[in-house]
């Protein structure tokens, strides 16, 4: 009986999500209660993520704020003697030095890029996720179809980055490559400043989508 | 009579430092009939070797372009005569002198090229250029003869027979047929090379020998010279030197005279060491007009080639140069690359090139292309380093950040991609600057990050002014609820941008968190300033 099992499970047509094992490289996301929904316990490495918000200002950065600061701080897996660059392109304001300086982010490993054509923001993400300096890149495409996604997460394996692609919430019933999708929804009690996050995880490779009621976003490291 | 007791080391040594004929250049030149031999100055030109590179098929050479069988023409009275035939045309009976018709005659499919000074200069300067590699003197003494100063090298090639053998080599590999050889002196090499002379002389006794049995032919002087020499049964320097001198300056003029004493070595013979130019400029010619844009790439890439070893002989790089694409009609097309420092590897500026080459435009097809180099300038060489335990990830890194700084910048512009960096300033717009990449980004950072300030991560370029609701401010028709603040900013009354401004951190129902401020002294509307991100 069970050899017919095994015989059965030995197909490659069988797909088991209980023992896919092999973890890739996670960073955790400074926030306990995410990192324990996220495989391997954070943020993929050399993998697209992305993250869908109705607007600006409602948390997203400060979600990334602590690994991105332990990025600058650490040696890149790639290069032990340097750490990354984090690279943010076509954001929509600009990132504040002095701010990001509060959130422990070494500000001569930022890169800010500004295409003027919306076609170049895929083209420069791509360029900086295969270079193989960037541990993040940040950007910020008006569209990014399926083909897109898929070339970006191969630049990210190429060049072991952390690709994040900040998208709007329209996006969420397109089909995408990415190995985590997110969706960021402001919620709580108004009048106090601990305002909470709900996170709804879309899509997660190697994890199952979960969503995460209240999660309190700080813009101050500990 | 003191002077001439100083050992004669001494003197060498002291004076063959910039020019080793230095002390003799007092001797009075305008008196040339008596030249007596200048016995007290020791000829100290023994300690430099003049290597001459004769190139007597340099007008086929330069203009050849294809293996056809060519001769060149000149015109001579209104007739074209042949001047120079390659081996191919020799081969079918084509001799120089021949007019260009009965050159075609005997070979009708012969290339016939007219002869240009200006190629043949051009292609002296190149391989002068080239030359340079071996000495740093290098001096293009006539239209084909170039000579180096080799003394200074011979320990660095090691020796004389290498030094030799790769000059030869490479000559022969550029494609000239050249006729070397080595004196004491720039005019002696000169002669023993035109004569054919394979020969290699470090002394200045044998100097002489070598010389006495060279043909006057072999001295460029004036052919009514030497044909009355020649009736006279003087054939070669020998039997010049023979001559009394004060007779044969009489006939013959003090030029020639002073000729054979600057060749012998008792005379001084300063030369002018030829500098190439430390710009680029090359040109591409082709047949006929092209748009493939790949076999344009692929000029471009043998222009970058060349640039890349004219770098490479003056150990310099460039930060900039410039592609024109000329075209039959209308003006060229221009493709400007710059780069983050001296670059001089031509691998990294044809990726530039591709990059900037795909969004290039061209109107019309091509028929030349140019490279020009901006300024060149030291080449700041890098160390690599050898990293034993990154081994196996070395290859994911394939760039530097100046390198990936490079190539959006190629793309997208020099305004578009910078560096931040924060400045001591209370001002919100001042506390931060942008900084170019391509610069040296040494950061001013300040080290101390301002903890107790609340500032949000998201900043608007200008402020927006934002509705208000009797007092209350309006983000997105909604009313917005002031959760921290004030935090007072009254400074930079000093300059026109003084501000005095109220900041809240505010959010709105959508659950945005919002940066505002209120002037204080002016009117009291509500200002958007950034977003916590």
């Amino acid at each position: 009986m069970s050899s017919s099992l095994d015989k059965l499970l030995e197909n490659p047509r069988v797909w088991r999500g209980r023992n896919q094992v092999q973890r890739e490289a996670a960073l955790s996301s400074g926030y306990p209660e995410l990192d324990r929904h996220l495989p391997g316990g954070g943020w993929p490495l050399k993998a697209l993520t992305e993250i869908l918000t109705e607007q600006y200002g409602i948390g997203e950065l400060r979600l990334l704020m602590p690994a991105l600061a332990r990025l600058t701080a650490e040696n890149t897996p790639v290069d032990d003697n340097e750490p990354g660059w984090i690279a943010w392109i076509a954001p929509p304001f600009q990132p504040y030095p002095p701010a990001l300086q509060q959130c422990g982010i070494d500000l001569s490993r930022m890169l800010i890029v500004r295409p003027r054509d919306p076609s170049e923001v895929l083209w420069s993400a791509e360029q900086a996720l295969s270079s193989g300096t960037c541990a993040a890149v940040l950007f910020w495409p008006e569209t990014l179809d399926d083909q897109a996604s898929r070339r970006l997460q191969l630049a990210a394996e190429k060049g072991h980055s952390w690709a994040i692609a900040f998208r709007p919430m329209l996006a969420r019933k397109q089909p995408s490559a990415a190995a985590l999708r997110l969706e960021l929804h402001p919620e709580g009690t108004r009048h106090s400043s601990g305002q909470g996050t709900r996170i709804h995880i879309l899509k997660s490779r190697g994890g199952r989508p979960v969503v995460l009621n209240n999660l309190k976003l700080s813009q101050y490291p500990a | 009579m003191s002077r001439i007791s100083v050992p004669k080391s001494l003197v060498t040594a002291r004076d063959a430092a910039p020019t080793p004929h230095a002390a003799q250049q007092v001797l009075p030149f305008v008196e040339p009939a008596p030249l007596a031999k200048p016995v007290f100055l020791v000829p100290t030109s023994a300690q430099r070797s003049w290597f001459c590179v004769w190139l007597p098929q340099l007008p086929l050479e330069a203009s050849r372009s294809s293996d056809e069988a060519m001769a060149i023409v000149e015109e001579q009275q209104g007739i074209h005569r042949v001047l120079l035939a390659d081996t191919q045309a020799q081969a079918a009976g084509v001799m120089a002198g021949q007019s260009a018709n009965a050159a075609l005659a005997l070979l009708p499919a012969l290339r016939l090229e007219e002869r240009s000074l200006l190629r043949e200069q051009q292609a002296l300067e190149a391989l002068a250029g080239w030359l340079e590699r071996f000495s740093s003197f290098v001096c293009i003494a006539d239209r084909d003869v170039l000579l180096l100063e080799i003394a200074g090298s011979l320990r660095l090639f090691g020796g004389l027979r290498p030094l030799r053998e790769k000059i030869s080599r490479g000559l022969q590999q550029l494609g000239f047929a050249a006729s070397l050889a080595i004196a004491p002196t720039p005019l002696g090499a000169t002669w023993l090379a035109r004569a054919g002379r394979r020969v290699c002389i470090r002394d200045q006794q044998n100097l002489k020998s070598a010389l006495r049995d060279l043909p006057l032919a072999s001295l460029d002087w004036p052919k009514h010279l030497c044909s009355s020499l020649s009736g006279m049964g003087v054939t070669t320097i020998g039997d010049c030197l023979r001559l009394p001198r004060e007779g044969f300056v009489r006939r013959f003029g003090a030029e020639q005279m002073l000729n054979l004493d600057r060749a012998l070595g008792h005379l001084p013979d300063p030369r002018h060491s030829w500098r190439a130019p430390e710009r680029f400029c090359a040109d591409y010619e082709m047949t006929e007009e092209q748009s493939d844009r790949e076999l344009l790439l692929n000029i471009c890439r043998e222009l970058l080639l060349s640039f890349e070893q004219f770098l490479l002989t003056r150990q310099l790089g460039a930060q900039r140069l410039r592609f024109s694409f000329f075209h039959l009609k209308g003006v060229a097309t221009e493709l400007r690359l710059g780069c983050a420092r001296a670059e001089r590897s031509a691998e990294c500026w044809l990726e530039l090139l591709r990059i900037r080459f795909d969004q290039l435009l061209l109107p019309e097809p091509v028929i030349a292309v140019r490279l020009q180099s901006g300024m060149t300038q030291a080449l700041q060489a890098e160390s690599a380093c050898l990293n034993f335990h990154a081994a196996v990830d070395a290859q994911a890194r394939r760039y530097s950040i100046t390198q990936l700084a490079e190539r959006l910048i190629a793309r997208i512009g020099h305004q578009s991609v910078h560096s931040v960096s924060t400045v001591a300033e209370h001002r919100p717009q001042y506390a931060w600057c942008a900084q170019s990449l391509l610069l040296d980004w040494a950061s001013n950072t300040l080290s101390e990050a301002r903890r107790h300030l609340r500032r949000p991560l998201w900043m608007l370029p200008e402020p927006a002014l934002l509705p208000a609701d009797s007092g209350y401010p309006l983000y997105q028709g909604d009313r917005l609820v002031l959760l921290d603040g004030p935090e007072r900013l009254e400074t930079g009354w000093w300059d026109e941008d003084g501000i005095s401004r109220d900041y809240y951190t505010a959010v709105n129902r959508a659950g945005m968190r919002l940066w505002i401020f209120r002037n204080r002294c002016q009117s009291s509307s509500w200002y958007l300033h950034g977003y916590f991100g």
